[in-house]
């Protein structure tokens, strides 16, 4: 079965490591989606994945065969480039066709793997033109159908949507997840952009620094992240910092108690506070239920269309409340006073 | 006022040519005239004196040397200037220093013709080899290498090496990846490059006249030997032809592989 299995990988460059020591296994079928700001090594592991770039320490294993010196031409692995890097003077046929062609197929094979090809990413009959002759869209589907044609073991793709406008990227985003579905394919994807991430992964792994931060579903990643990089990264949060009293309980700078979670964190320890933003109520009335609430000020409204974010200030501290907007919601405006709360599980707290 | 400015900039053009083309037209408008020395007036049309080139085996076989010579040296040229200019132009791992190492693979351009002869003449005495063909072959090669390099490495600003790595991962190794992709994606700069490195070497002098001997006499040298002894619209005849010559291998690359040797 197609798993594959990266052991204490890394890569250095002149100054720095790109990948750190970064083990993680991708199972048969699975869409994993790597995840993290740019410069995390999230495109270099992808690079070594394939076969672009080589570990200076680690194993990898596909099927469990070892793979980590193996050439890419010998990999079976199909790569989705972020320019798509199609072949300018091939047509689309070519394109889809030359990965077959380098394995000697005969002719009738290969047309009709790139008529299958072609029906899969629903381009049927633009085989005869050239890729500068299709748009982004085209030739992303292009890009997919090329990589997918030679029967891979594993597909992965580099940022394959980000030169697509919003609208097509959804689309995308839909349609790369149906076809990897009805393939049954193992597949990895590189992303910086966490709600494509959260959409289209069975799992996502939130690198930073070139090293694993957390591997998990995208609902774990998003309400129960491991380490304060995750907390900070997916979502949108308030973060506060402080020292632990007692468990489940954090005092700030200005003598302001949090009640919260954080599992092994020792009383005195330094800490930081999150809280994603929507997970903040903002009311007239004093949320009782919620251990920690705060009388406070609308300072500032930024309107964002479907949600509405709210700036306030409370003993002394600055919050972002995230609001729906919708009529069973208050509004407020700048200078308004009311209560914000969260509750303890919304709450975790992570070691500094 | 504007009507004004339009003139003067359309005379600027035309004078802007004619001194570029004028030497040539003259030239071309020469070989075609019976008069028997030159410069004359025009006395008619005449195409006496380029049969007069057939009556000058001399003539033919310099041009057949001249021939071998600039394609060899172009081939040696393209060569090195493919490889140099790929080195440089890869993404990672590829020569540190890029800049400087650029610079030194250019700078036979800035050294006089004249030096890289001798420096050639002195290498083989300090041999102890003749220069002879293969002599003059690595001297036009040095010289013309510089232009290759930098049509070639204007092709490579151009080129995306994830193509390369596209290939590689649909299982081309890396000779079916150069056969299929990279060579083909090139292909216009680098018959750009040959040709005009053939060009450059074919119609060279001061290379030719230091390190020719008599079994090895090119086209400019035999042309530069008739003109001392005399002058007469014969060698205007033979100019004539290699600029309709060269002028064709400019138009064809313009149109067939839409590459500018002049820009």
């Amino acid at each position: 079965m197609p798993e594959l299995v990266l052991s204490h990988v890394t890569r250095r460059f002149s100054g720095h490591t790109a990948v750190d020591d970064l083990s993680l296994t991708v199972r048969d079928g699975e869409f994993v989606c790597l995840l993290g700001p740019s410069g995390c090594g999230k495109t270099t592991t992808l690079r070594i994945i394939a076969g672009f770039e080589h570990a200076d320490a680690g194993r990898l294993t596909l099927d469990g065969a070892d793979i980590t010196r193996l050439p890419p031409e010998k990999r079976e692995i199909g790569v989705v480039f972020q320019s798509y890097a199609l072949f300018p003077h091939k047509t689309v046929a070519e394109n889809i066709g030359f990965g077959l062609k380098m394995r000697g197929r005969p002719k009738g094979e290969i047309a009709k793997a790139v008529e299958e090809a072609l029906a899969l990413v629903r381009l049927d009959g633009l085989g005869g033109r050239y890729p500068r002759a299709l748009s982004g869209g085209q030739q992303q589907r292009v890009a997919l159908a090329r990589a997918l044609a030679i029967r891979p073991r594993l597909l992965l793709m580099d940022e394959p949507l980000s030169n697509l406008d919003a609208q097509l990227r959804e689309e995308m985003r839909v349609e790369i997840r149906r076809i990897q579905q009805s393939l049954g394919i193992t597949a990895v994807l590189v992303t910086h952009d966490q709600s494509e991430a959260l959409a289209m992964a069975d799992r996502v792994a939130v690198m930073a620094k070139g090293r694993l931060q957390q591997m998990a579903a995208p609902a774990e990643i998003y309400e129960a992240p491991a380490t304060a990089f995750v907390g900070g990264f997916i979502g949108q949060v308030n973060a506060l910092e402080g020292r632990v009293e007692s468990d489940g309980l954090l005092v700030l700078p200005n003598g302001t108690r949090l009640a919260g979670q954080g599992a092994g964190l020792l009383p005195g320890a330094a800490a930081r506070a999150m809280v994603k933003q929507e997970r903040l109520s903002l009311s007239r009335a004093e949320p009782a239920a919620m251990p920690n609430r705060f009388p406070c000020r609308v300072a500032e409204r930024i309107y964002l269309g479907g949600s509405i974010a709210y700036r306030c200030e409370a003993a002394g501290l600055s919050l972002t409340a995230l609001l729906p907007n919708h009529p069973l919601f208050e509004q407020f405006v700048p200078g308004d006073e009311g209560w914000i709360g969260w509750s303890a599980a919304d709450c975790a707290f992570f070691p500094l | 006022m504007k009507m004004f400015g339009k003139l003067a900039g359309g005379l600027y053009l035309v004078l802007l040519y004619l001194f570029v083309a004028g030497p040539l037209l003259f030239v071309i408008a020469t070989s075609f005239n019976p008069a028997t020395s030159f410069p004359a007036r025009f006395e008619g049309l005449t195409l006496s004196w380029y049969a007069a080139i057939l009556q000058r085996p001399e003539f033919l076989s310099a041009a057949g040397t001249s021939a071998l010579v600039a394609a060899l040296a172009s081939t040696v040229a393209v060569l090195v200037a493919f490889l140099a200019a790929y080195a440089l132009s890869r993404r990672s791992g590829g020569a540190g220093g890029r800049g400087a190492m650029a610079t030194l693979l250019a700078s036979p351009l800035l050294v006089p013709q004249v030096v890289i002869s001798l420096a050639i003449l002195q290498l083989a005495s300090a041999w102890g080899v003749g220069t002879g063909f293969w002599g003059l072959v690595a001297a036009h090669a040095v010289y013309v290498m510089p232009f290759a390099l930098r049509l070639i490495l204007t092709g490579l600003a151009r080129f995306d090496f994830a193509v390369e790595e596209a290939s590689r991962s649909l299982g081309g190794g890396w000779l079916a990846t150069w056969r299929e992709v990279t060579l083909p994606l090139l292909r216009p700069s680098l018959v750009a490059g040959f040709t005009f490195c053939f060009i450059l070497s074919f119609v060279n002098l001061p290379l030719s006249l230091f390190l020719t001997g008599p079994d090895t006499a090119t086209l400019p040298i035999v042309m530069f030997a008739y003109i001392e002894s005399r002058i007469d619209p014969m060698i205007a005849a033979v100019a004539s032809l290699i600029v309709l010559a060269a002028g064709t291998a400019t138009i064809l690359l313009d149109r067939f592989l839409h590459v500018r040797l002049v820009d």
